[in-house]
């Protein structure tokens, strides 16, 4: 296929935490806001004047001293990030506004705190407590979280508009970027995608990491340009897998599992499309907030939702999915010492290979897995057993109709 | 000779064996003593056992065979002890057994495959392991009962090695080993078809730690009874959370009257919430006299206790408020007295972070071998806040206070102030010197402060000790490992001799 115009850009862009656009838009005078987890409604923190980074650590090489600080028996990512941010690779942040979710994160973010290590005078950082239940208790208690962990705080600090029409305001740029992206991911649904998984995730991982607004024009572009791209006329791609797992910011794993023969036709994995770049739903009836909160409560897929509803709905959703993007296995992967996706790894392993049917990878990943041989060795035999079995499949069906 | 405090070798104890080569000689008086008390524990499991629905248990359940040690249970956690300290830890450590017996009755009486008493297990509530029981302070026709209790916590205490076997079973089913050993033993104990299925219905909460409420969520798809999930609030020193924290309680209590048909008793709880306030009290008096040079119910006689009178009586048990008040008069005592626990007190010190259960005599160690007093232990350091005995609102605002402030999670959840700094204050009002740092490989919420601690201890000018182990996996960090980090850092760093050479290096590792 004919490479996307702007592919390069974004992956450059992919390179740094405090890319080009970042540094933009603080030149423009906006407030960076850091961002570590996927239970703070994004529109919250892309109010007017504001953008949200949601930090990463890219090209991460030696995590000493985050691991003197969190020991080697704490998630990578955590790791990593305070290795950045004691490099000094947050210091455009204005704050950081975090859940208390996992706690491995909120460890880093409160060395983060006490180290002072993000230099702007004003720093601050915030958290939040958020919910574990989906619920209307929950929902109150997570409405007036944000209220007063995040909404007053940027409020107070830098007079930041946190009325009912500026949230309006912010889902509806939301909504344009989700809109222009799901529109592009779309188009991984075909039998011969004219765009790969990892050509998808650049773009929708760009999203997370820089200012929406200045990626709008660019990703318009690109959407023009799919229009008329035409795939090649075969397809290198001998399966199509559905990624499912903790977070995910290094592309690199991507395209190892694409270099393996495997496409990722749908991405539900903290960064990912699903459900993190859904469409938010307004009525004009009710308050924003409230709306907003309950959104992100509902469609969370996060294993930190500990009630037995969520817990199954998290199957039914990866299920679902699979069915939509025509999906031949699943890939539950999991960044080393994460609890929450150990335990919801080998769980869904289980449930998605023997009650739904499907063929499953389960892999524990470090933070940087580019280079990883074992990795690539297990998704390229993961891509022959589902080829054996479409071929069985084929044989059993051909034996049946001669039969 | 042997009266004495220190005045035996303790270390000459252990020949490589799993029992140890003879009883420990106290003197005439304290070893009649401990004698008398060892004849009474085998009374009590020798009674538990004469019921047939237990012996049905004993073989239907692996973990049963961990009790077998419950006599060197008891040998492990008064070493080297005399006078006062020896008879607190047999009163407050005898009752838990006697309570964990009533407990493992209840539990065979009920198991549709031993007792099959179905009437009783229509009234039977099950609580997760970890999460205290005072909301069934409000339920005096239905019964408590966690199983997790028996079965995994205090099997791990009571034979080192038992709940790998669960382990092994959790990693086999696709667990990774990395996460904590509890919650993912307790899971590998319902994959093994090893949990009796008993209950009305069951209240799971996220208590300690991720893992922990995790293993909960997947836990509750084995079981055929309805659960419902209390999400008690992590960062739970905001006052922004604990109309939340209420309301989910509320919740709870709404769930367990609708699976069972009863009422919340509101006079039957606020009676229950009078004793517990009473037993917290208690609690009170004795971490004063802990401030003083003369500190009596520490270490393993407070922590092991304190567990079982605040997480599981909950108030509802008369006998602990009984033992709290001979308890306290024993302490009382012994401080007017001048009573020293150790021959030569040398560091006063706080044991912070989890503990290992498969070594939670190691404070009885600390104690003989080094002079190291363990005044207090972070999973005693609770709330102490009184529950509201009149008003129902402010009572349901407390009681939601008193779970987010549950043991472990009050430190390992609510972020730096309650996981670190609250510490070096503990340290100034105990007059602590030193810490003992437990570092449990799988508790990912407090290993995230290691390098904060090292430099907040400096600055406090605190002699902070790292001890590491697996929790409930000995073959992670062994008992004699986690003796020589603190062999090597007194040795090292303090240049110190040890008060009983013979402790420093032995071979326990066949040991229950």
């Amino acid at each position: 296929m004919k490479d996307l115009k702007h592919l390069y850009y974004f992956e450059n862009l992919l390179q740094e935490a405090n890319n080009d656009l970042v540094r933009q838009a603080v030149e423009e005078g906006k407030t960076a806001i850091g961002s570590v987890c996927s239970q703070i409604p994004e529109p919250l923190l892309n109010l007017p004047g504001c953008f949200s980074v949601r930090l990463r650590a890219p090209r991460t090489g030696s995590i000493d001293m985050g691991t003197y600080y969190m020991t080697s028996l704490l998630c990578e990512c955590a790791r990593a990030l305070l290795e950045r941010a004691l490099e000094g690779g947050y210091n455009f942040l204005d704050c950081i506004l975090a859940p208390d979710a996992c706690s491995q994160m909120n460890r880093c973010v409160e060395n983060i705190e006490k180290l002072e290590l993000c230099k702007k005078e004003t720093f601050f950082v915030e958290y939040a407590d958020v919910p574990m239940k989906s619920d209307e208790t929950a929902l109150r208690h997570y409405v007036r979280q944000m209220k007063e962990h995040l909404l007053l705080p940027l409020h107070n600090s830098f007079g930041v508009d946190i009325s009912d029409e500026a949230l309006r305001k912010a889902v509806e740029e939301h909504n344009e970027i989700c809109c222009l992206l799901n529109e592009i991911g779309s188009y991984r649904k075909e039998e011969n995608p004219r765009i790969t998984g990892y050509e998808f995730a650049v773009f929708c991982l760009a999203s997370y990491a820089c200012p929406k607004y200045l990626l709008v024009d660019k990703l318009k572009e690109t959407v023009k340009e799919l229009k008329a791209r035409k795939p090649d006329k075969k397809n290198r791609f001998r399966a199509r897998v559905v990624l499912i797992g903790s977070e995910v910011d290094d592309l690199d794993l991507i395209k190892l599992i694409e270099e393996s023969g495997a496409m990722v036709v749908a991405d539900r994995f903290c960064f990912g499309s699903f459900p993190g770049r859904e469409l938010i739903p307004m009525n004009s009836s009710e308050d924003a907030l409230l709306q907003i909160c309950r959104f992100y409560m509902t469609s969370g897929q996060c294993p930190r939702f500990m009630n037995t509803e969520k817990i199954k709905e998290r199957k039914e959703y990866v299920d679902r999915l699979a069915k939509e993007y025509k999906a031949d296995g699943l890939i539950y992967q999991q960044m080393k010492f994460c609890d929450y996706w150990g335990y919801e790894r080998a769980n869904a392993t289980h449930i998605m290979r023997e009650t739904y049917g499907y063929p499953v990878l389960s892999v524990d990943r470090p933070y940087v897995v580019g280079g990883s041989g074992q990795l690539r060795t297990r998704t390229q035999a993961f891509v022959e057993s589902i080829e054996m079995k479409k071929l069985q499949n084929t044989i059993e069906k051909g034996g049946a109709a001669n039969e | 000779m042997s009266k004495k405090l220190g005045s035996v070798l303790l270390g000459k104890l252990y020949g490589g064996g799993v029992a140890r080569e003879h009883r420990e000689w106290r003197g005439v008086k304290d070893t009649w003593y401990d004698y008398t008390e060892w004849l009474k524990t085998w009374k009590t499991l020798v009674t538990f056992t004469a019921k047939p629905n237990n012996i049905k248990g004993f073989f239907r359940y692996r973990w049963m065979l961990n009790y077998l040690a419950v006599p060197d249970f008891f040998d492990r956690h008064t070493e080297g002890m005399r006078g006062t300290q020896l008879r607190m830890a047999h009163m407050g450590l005898g009752l838990i057994v006697r309570d964990m017996c009533d407990m493992v009755t209840t539990i065979f009486k009920a198991d549709p495959e031993i007792g099959n008493d179905t009437k009783l297990n229509s009234k039977i509530v099950l609580f997760d392991e970890n999460m205290m029981s005072e909301i069934m302070s409000g339920f005096p026709n239905l019964t408590w009962l966690s199983v997790e209790v028996p079965s995994i916590y205090t099997s791990a205490m009571m034979s080192q090695k038992g709940v790998s076997h669960y382990l092994d079973v959790c990693e086999a089913y696709g667990i990774p080993s990395d996460v904590c050993p509890m919650p993912a033993a307790e899971l590998g104990v319902v994959i093994d078809n090893d949990f009796p299925k008993i209950g009305k219905c069951a209240v799971q909460c996220n208590t300690t730690c991720d893992g922990s409420a995790m293993g909960n969520g997947i836990q509750s798809q084995f079981m055929d009874i309805p659960s419902f999930q209390l999400a008690v609030p992590i960062r739970h020193r905001q006052e922004s959370v604990q109309e939340y924290a209420a309301e989910e309680i509320k919740n709870a209590i709404r769930f367990i009257e609708e699976q069972t048909g009863e009422k919340f008793d509101w006079e039957y709880f606020f009676s229950c919430m009078k004793r517990f306030n009473k037993e917290t009290e208690h609690m009170l008096d004795w971490f004063d006299i802990s401030t003083t040079d003369y500190p009596q119910m520490i270490g393993v006689n407070l922590a092991l206790y304190r567990y079982g009178v605040y997480q599981a009586a909950g108030g509802r048990n008369e006998e602990f408020l009984t033992t709290d008040k001979k308890l306290s008069k024993l302490a009382r005592d012994a401080f007017n007295k001048k009573e020293l626990t150790v021959t030569e007190p040398r560091h006063r010190a706080i044991t912070w972070g989890v503990q290992a259960a498969y070594y939670t005599a190691l404070p009885v160690w600390l104690q003989n071998c080094w002079g190291i007093v363990p005044l207090c232990d972070m999973l005693s350091l609770v709330s102490t806040k009184m529950i509201d005995t009149e008003d129902k609102e402010q009572a349901m605002l407390d009681l939601a206070y008193l779970y987010e402030n549950m043991i472990m999670r009050n430190r390992s959840n609510g972020g730096y102030e309650t996981g670190v700094e609250a510490l070096w204050r503990y340290c100034e009002y105990f007059h602590a010197d030193m810490v003992i740092m437990y570092a449990h490989m799988g508790c990912k919420a407090m290993s995230g402060y290691h390098g904060l601690f090292e430099e907040e201890a400096r600055k406090h000018g605190i002699h902070l000790i790292w001890v590491t182990h697996g929790l409930m996996q000995p073959q992670d960090a062994s008992r004699k490992e986690m003796r020589m980090e603190v062999n090597r850092y007194m040795r090292t760093v303090l240049r110190e001799e040890p008060l009983d050479p013979s402790l420093e290096d032995y071979d326990d590792s066949m040991c229950w």
